[in-house]
Parts: structure tokens; sequence; C-alpha cells
């Protein structure tokens, strides 16, 4: 679109409501009919990402349900599919890192890398940014922009038709932001209906209003956004370090709801992912428990541990409690290692703790079991009778919130 | 302090250890149990009486039996002769 500068830059690639993409895949026949993101089963009732179709009845990201279904009364709600959605973009990352671009993924659908290497590697921008949309997947109708400012590139990958890359040199940068809506600022629902009622719509209006007007009005997240649409420097790209999750999957013959079963389950995909030969001895730090549920829909669940172990029991005891919020019976689980620690041992105290820092050590256990747990978590055991003949009469098990 | 078994307790308030559970028995005619939770009594290990509190508005009557189940558990049961049911309790 416009002239290249030789400066490395930053580029955007982007696949607009991915989440219903995903969810989509499961029921491609709603592709060309009014459909929306059901609402998160105990949150909020808001219609999530919405199709073109249902764009064109007035349906809106964001918009209560039961506004959505009056504005619209044949609107189809997608279940979601956050388990199949996580994957799906799991494995678009890992087709772009496989291309050589290291990326930084921000949310589901967004994702930044700097073009220094791959252009050199490509030929150029423009065939690093169609590599980069070829690696997505054309399925997917991702979208890239390419810009020397972070917020300029997400704009130009936002605006830009699917398939299409779009780069924006600096000096006309501001020109290109000028006209495009406030809503791809980083700002909540009230902040774009405060600056609507100020008769302001674009970047570029808010870009020409003075500096201390705004953040007197909008306070520092207003300050960041005017600085964002007047295309101030807003960082650069911090890839991640790729990454290869292990994991193990349990096909079940019928839907299993029984915990015995499911906890069985997990032991034996726990055996097997320890002792895959890529872990290499290093404990696991984060891992992900998914499950495909009777009727299509998925689960998933991540356990980050306080301390990375590779201790059978304690990761079973992790995995357990999140068993118990499985929704529906299972057909399927998957158990993934999600983060691996670097170290593979454990360094250990030369003298043991004793006396206050071993009181104070305890005192921290018990505040993080509060904080997890609630209050009433910790309780202690108080003798009032030991010598009674009835057993319940002897002790008493009295909180302790101090 | 001896609440009825099974009564509500308080969020954050004391609680009783060791608080005696509802358990579903069959009796014999002599009054000792023969199947409890659904499993078939082997051995009746011991028995006894506790009877207390008898001088207050709150009297324990209790029959426990120590029996080992045909799974090879080991369960304390006892039948409150005030309220006529069985409870299950480490004893």
């Amino acid at each position: 679109m416009f002239a290249r500068t030789c400066v490395p830059v930053i580029c955007a690639v982007v696949i607009p409501a991915f989440e219903l993409r995903a969810a989509l895949r499961l029921r491609p026949g709603l592709h060309g009919v009014p459909a929306a993101l059901a609402p998160r089963p105990g949150k909020e009732p808001l219609v999530g990402a919405v199709t073109p179709a249902a764009e064109q009845q007035g349906v809106r990201p964001g918009m209560r349900l039961g506004e959505a279904l009056a504005m619209c009364p044949r609107l189809e709600l997608v279940e979601q599919d956050p388990a199949g959605a996580q994957q799906a973009w799991d494995e678009i990352l890992r087709r772009l890192e496989d291309s050589g671009f290291a990326v930084e993924p921000v949310e589901l659908g967004t994702v930044y890398f700097d073009s220094g290497g791959v252009e050199r590697l490509y030929g150029g921008l423009e065939p690093a940014l169609k590599r980069a949309l070829a690696a997505a997947g054309p399925l997917w109708e991702p979208r890239a922009g390419a810009a020397e400012r972070r917020f300029a590139a997400l704009a130009a990958a936002t605006v830009a038709r699917p398939g299409q890359a779009l780069i924006v040199s600096n000096d006309r940068s501001r020109s290109f932001l000028a006209p495009l809506p406030l809503t791809l600022l980083p700002l909540e629902r009230s902040r774009y209906e405060d600056l609507e009622e100020l008769g302001v719509k674009t970047l570029g209006q808010l870009a020409r209003l003075p500096e201390g007007s705004v953040a007197e009005r909008l306070g520092p997240d207003g300050r960041h956004a005017w600085g964002l649409a007047r295309g101030e420097r807003d960082g650069g790209v911090a890839p991640r370090t790729p990454v290869q999750p292990l994991r193990e999957t349990l096909e079940f013959p019928e839907a299993v709801a029984n915990e015995l079963t499911l906890r069985r389950a997990v032991a034996a995909l726990l055996d097997r992912l320890l002792a895959r030969p890529e872990r290499a001895g290093r404990p696991p730090r984060k891992l992900a428990l998914w499950a495909r549920l009777v009727g299509g829909a998925s689960w998933r669940r991540t356990v980050t541990l306080r301390e990375p172990t590779a201790d059978p029991a304690r990761l079973r005891a992790a995995l357990a409690a999140k068993l118990g919020e499985l929704p529906a019976p299972a057909l399927k689980l998957r158990l993934e290692l999600v983060e691996l620690a670097e170290q593979t041992g454990e360094q250990l105290e030369l003298v043991a703790v004793e006396g206050k820092v071993l009181e104070e050590r305890l005192r921290e256990g018990l505040r993080q079991v509060r904080a997890a747990v609630g209050a009433g978590a910790v309780s202690m055991v108080v003798e009032v009778a030991p010598w009674s003949r009835i057993p319940e009469a002897r002790a008493l098990l009295v909180p302790r919130d101090d | 302090m001896v609440a009825h078994p099974g009564s509500a307790r308080a969020a954050g308030a004391a609680r009783r250890l060791n608080a005696p559970r509802p358990a579903l028995v069959e009796g014999h005619a002599d009054g000792g149990p023969r199947r409890v939770n659904r499993q078939d009594v082997v051995v009746v290990r011991e028995e006894w009486r506790v009877v207390d509190r008898w001088w207050t508005e709150e009297p324990v009557a209790r029959r426990y039996f120590d029996c080992v189940l045909e799974t090879g558990e080991n369960v304390v049961v006892y039948r409150d002769d005030e309220s006529a049911r069985w409870f299950a309790q480490r004893a």
C-alpha cells in the first residue's frame, strides 16, 4: 500500500472472531447464517463474536443475549469450545514458528512478530507476510499488517481483507490511523461512549485533542490510547520460547462420569507423560487437562504448580481437584505438560529450619491455604474432654482465621 | 456439647471432630447388625454400651458394634436408642 522503509518492522497477523471460527468448525453449516458465540456458563449473558450475517441483522459482539435475540430471532447460539480454540491456536503458532517466525501471541487470534531475519529468509517483507498468512492457514481467513509501531501494525491487520497483507510506512502512519474507528484502541466500552459523547469518533480526532485534557478526562488509559492514536512508540516484540507441549490422550469406549474412573485415567496419562524422554528429567510447572464432553462440547482447565514437581502423588492431587469441575461425562481425556521447569534438581537446605523461621513459614503456608480455599479452611483440633465416653465430645475443630 | 447427630452446623463455627454419620444398617433379631451399608457383616469383634448424660435433657444411650465387613473393612456402628437410628463412627 505504501512505500517500504528498510528498517525492520513489527508485523501482526489477526484472525477476527477466532473463538467463533474455532467453534464453527464443529458446525460448519452455520457459517452463512446469523450466529453468535453463546455466553460462557455462569457468566454475564453477553453474546461473543458474531457471524457477518448476524452483524447485518444488527447483532454486535458484547450485546446482551436478550437484546440480540430480540434484534434477530433466528440467531443461532454456538456453544463455546475453549479447548478446541486453544488447540487450534497452538497449532497455528507452531506452524508460524516452523516457518521461522518468532511469535508473540497476545490473545487467541492475534500474534506479533518482528520482520528482522524473516525478510532475508523470504526475500522481502511482503513475501514474508504472505508466508505468514499461508502458515496460519487460508481457511482461517487471516489478515496481516506491518508497521514500525505495534498498534499501527495491529490496525493495519484489522482493516485488511482476508488473506491481504497491509504495510504502513512510518511517515504515513498517522494519516493511515486518522480515519480508523476508536474501537481499535484498548479501552473499556464506557470510555468509547465518553469519547463519542464528546464528538470524538476516529483516531485522528482523538490524536488532535490536547494531551492534558485527555489525561484529565480519561486518566492514564486515555493518555495511553491518545499516544497510540498519534503513532507513538509502543514497545517491541517479545517472542515466546517455542514450546513443544507433551501430551497424552485417552479415549473412552463410552462416556465416563465416574470420578474414580476419571482419576485413574488421569493417573495413567500422568504416568505416560512423566515417562516421556523429551521431558529430560525436568519437573512440570504447568499442566492442562482437556476433555471432549458428551454432546461435542469441550472443557479445559490449567493447573499451575506453586513449585515444579515430578512427584506423581502431588500431581495427581492437583489434577484431581479439577476433575470435580467437569460439567458432563467425558468421551476423551487429554493431559498436557504446558510448561516445564528448567532445573532438574531441587536445592535443599543444609540446616533444618526451626524456631521463628519455621513458625513464619507455617503461617505463610496457612495464609496461602486460606487465600486459596477461603475463610474457615484452616482449623485447629482442641481437646475438650479427652476422657469422655462419647467419641464426638472429646475434641472440637476450631477455625483459625488469625 | 453433644448435639443431636445430623444437626446442621453453622459456617465458621467450631465443629465436632469425629461426628457420627448416618449408616444404612440391617439388624438381626437380637439387635446386632447383619449388613452395614449393603455389605454383609462377617464378624462383630466387640460390642459395648454407652449410657451417659441421663440426668440432662439430651441423654445419650447407644449400643456400639465393632464389625468386620465382607470386604475386610473395619467399621464401628451404633444404634441410638433415643432416635432408633443407626450411625457410623470411629470409636
